[in-house]
């Protein structure tokens, strides 16, 4: 019981900066524009949040200086590949550089330097140690409670709104979408910037709720995770809460196990996430028609009388 | 017809290799390694070298040796473990005249052996790695010493005889440092559990700081970490408990909860030896540097404030009786995690026993894959 209770307690932790991260991308990606940018937008995040909280300022205001600098570095982004027509996947990559080369660079001098961090909600409310809930509850932040609900309701809105509907409109038939008002550029820079700040929340989760701490490269490889779970998720908000939860909890299971020294394969273990996450949504996706990827993915829109 | 009588061949090699072992012994000084211009040094790093970890401790000894020397010292960070890329830094050090190459990761072993073979003239150190040569001497320490004196000083800090360490991945100089932890606790009291986690990665500080907690949720009350995020330190320091870093003194992330850091002092191997190669008296190890706790390489920060002065008179008692020889932490009998044998009694511990060493002693609670696969 003790375990059980421990591991979910634990999971919203891993689970977080993955969802946060693949909602921004998703939405980036339905208006039509390819987004690989996210480890080094995460990057971004997590330093600059971690150096404003160690320059004396409140977490609250660390998350925000980490979101923004990873929505300046998407305006880059957003500016070469939208209006300059830049190669995405390219300009995806080169935002990954950059986050990286910066984050070495400027975070230098604040490596290892551990702080106080997002407060947790047993630090906030009186909760009881001795309900299950109780603990559970009191190991979240507001962050990590919120970010379902904000995957669910970028869900709702790209599904269920006109102004989504437009979106969508800009991924799959920006011509047709063109034809009908939508303005195809702004649509996309708009889009590029939300998965800027998504992913820049979710870098900064890292380094002021998890661990405290920036270090370089301490994004390890979850910006790669968030790409590759858009893609499972068929490019749907709502499916990307399942897989950042599967992955997560398999993820958060595999030091847990070996903590009680259970019986089993330790690198079986580790493909646990990964092969896990892939079985589930792949099975769901039987369901479905289509790999669900827009299909305007990636192509530069050009307008006839531009020409 | 041959004049010469196969018993003197016999005796002329003979004396030969008597010869040749003899001045291999002495370090004469015909058969050391020369360089043939004035040295300039070169360190090559894999990352960043203020990592908080690894790369720092070895800068820490790279400024000695600029320092203490006198000569020029160059350094290059983010050399990826890819041969191509190591040989591209060096060929390009060699050909501006840097003729001391300083390398510090295991992956480098291949490619800086090839490359020692290509430049003889050159010297070649490199940490942590497999590979030796005339020119090329790779170098590590005992760390399992330094982790047995931790875990002195872990039993006395537990109350619920519950201790944790966490590794990288379960590979031989990664578990001797956990099973030296447990062995040195259960040298003070023998019913304290060691919980062993294996991150399965060596650099993601998110995830160590939540193996820790994962540890802490298991009853541990100290935590050692064998990676070096300061994170996996702040997850116990924030839940009260006591904790033990690694390769650099780590006390500015648990100023409270710190007992010691188990810390590597390069500077006690770089400089003497990049001293040996400048002064042309210098052979490289056969199989290379493996630097005990007498030399100081591996050693213990200061202590934190909560450390008895009763505990460190045992790990000091325990210091000089290991640098005597009279203390090994896996002298035999020694149990592995199952009851099975793995040390007879009166045994110890060959060097290369310890470098395959792929299981857990008795006493640690964790997984290890080599026993699973059994």
């Amino acid at each position: 019981m003790d375990f059980l209770i421990g591991w979910l307690a634990i999971i919203p932790s891993y689970t977080t900066p993955l969802l946060l991260a693949s909602v921004g991308l998703i939405l980036s990606e339905r208006a039509g524009v390819l987004n690989l940018g996210a480890e080094g937008m995460m990057a971004l995040g997590a330093m600059t949040a971690a150096i404003t909280v160690l320059a004396g300022h409140d977490p609250w205001m660390g998350i925000a200086a980490g979101a923004a600098a990873a929505v300046a570095v998407s305006l880059l982004f957003g500016l070469a590949v939208v209006v300059f027509r830049a190669d995405q996947t390219l300009a995806g990559l080169a935002v990954v550089a950059i986050g990286l080369g910066v984050t070495g660079t400027v975070g230098r001098p604040y490596v290892q330097q551990t702080f106080g961090g997002l407060p947790k909600l047993g630090d906030l409310l009186a909760l009881d140690p001795a309900n299950p809930l109780g603990r559970i509850i009191a190991a979240q932040d507001v962050i990590s409670l919120a970010a379902p609900i904000l995957a669910l309701a970028a869900w709702w809105w790209l599904m269920k709104t006109q102004a989504g509907l437009r979106l969508r409109a800009a991924g799959e038939n920006p011509a047709a979408a063109d034809v009908a008002g939508v303005d195809i550029q702004l649509t996309q820079l708009a889009a590029v910037l939300f998965a800027g700040l998504m992913c820049g929340l979710a870098g900064a989760y890292l380094s002021v709720a998890t661990s405290h701490v920036w270090v370089e490269n301490m994004v390890a490889a979850r910006g790669w995770i968030a790409v590759a779970l858009v893609i499972l998720a068929k490019w749907s908000p709502a499916r990307a809460v399942i897989g950042a939860m599967l992955f997560g909890s398999a993820d958060a299971l595999v030091p847990r196990l070996q903590a009680i020294g259970a019986d089993v394969p330790v690198y079986l273990m580790m493909m646990l996430p990964y092969a896990l996450t892939l079985f589930v949504l792949f099975l769901t996706s039987l369901s479905g028609r289509g790999s669900g990827e827009p299909a305007s993915l990636g192509a530069v829109y050009l307008r006839q009388d531009k020409h | 017809m041959n004049v010469i009588s196969p018993l003197a061949t016999g005796r002329r090699r003979f004396l030969a290799l008597a010869l040749l072992a003899g001045s291999c012994l002495a370090i004469d000084p015909a058969f050391a390694f020369k360089l043939d211009a004035p040295p300039k040094v070169a360190f090559i790093y894999a990352a960043s070298v203020n990592d908080g970890g690894w790369n720092e401790a070895i800068d820490k000894g790279r400024k000695a040796v600029e320092d203490q020397l006198g000569v020029p010292v160059a350094v290059t960070e983010n050399i990826p473990e890819d041969a191509t890329k190591l040989r591209a830094a060096i060929d390009l050090y060699v050909k501006r005249g840097f003729n001391v190459i300083v390398g510090t990761t295991y992956g480098y072993s291949a490619p800086i052996a090839e490359a020692a073979k290509a430049y003889p003239n050159v010297a070649f150190l490199n940490a942590s790695g497999t590979t030796n040569g005339a020119n090329l001497e790779s170098f590590y320490a005992r760390t399992y010493q330094g982790w047995y004196l931790a875990g002195i000083a872990a039993a006395d800090a537990t109350k619920t005889k519950t201790i944790g360490m966490l590794g990288g991945f379960p590979v031989g100089v990664i578990n001797w440092d956990i099973n030296a932890f447990a062995q040195g606790a259960r040298s003070v009291d023998p019913s304290i559990n060691t919980i062993a986690v294996f991150t399965n990665s060596w650099w993601d500080p998110v995830k160590e700081g939540q193996v820790s907690e994962a540890i802490l949720d298991q009853k541990a009350d100290v935590i050692a970490t064998d990676l070096s995020a300061a994170s996996a330190l702040d997850a116990a320091e924030k839940r009260g408990a006591k904790s033990f870093g690694y390769q650099i003194d780590m006390s500015a992330a648990a100023p409270k909860g710190i007992q010691t850091s188990v810390v590597f002092r390069w500077d006690r191997y770089l400089v003497p030896t990049i001293k040996h190669i400048i002064d042309g008296d210098w052979t490289p190890q056969e199989y290379g540097a493996f630097a005990g706790i007498e030399t100081g390489v591996v050693d213990l920060a200061p202590y934190g404030p909560s450390v008895s002065d009763a505990t460190k008179a045992k790990i000091e008692a325990a210091k000089q009786a290991m640098i005597a020889g009279k203390l090994d932490p896996f002298q035999g009998p020694l149990k592995k995690q199952d009851g099975s044998e793995a040390v007879k009694a009166g045994d110890k511990v060959s060097d290369e026993a310890l470098w395959n060493m792929d299981y857990f002693v008795e006493g640690i609670t964790g997984t290890m894959p080599a026993a699973a696969a059994q």
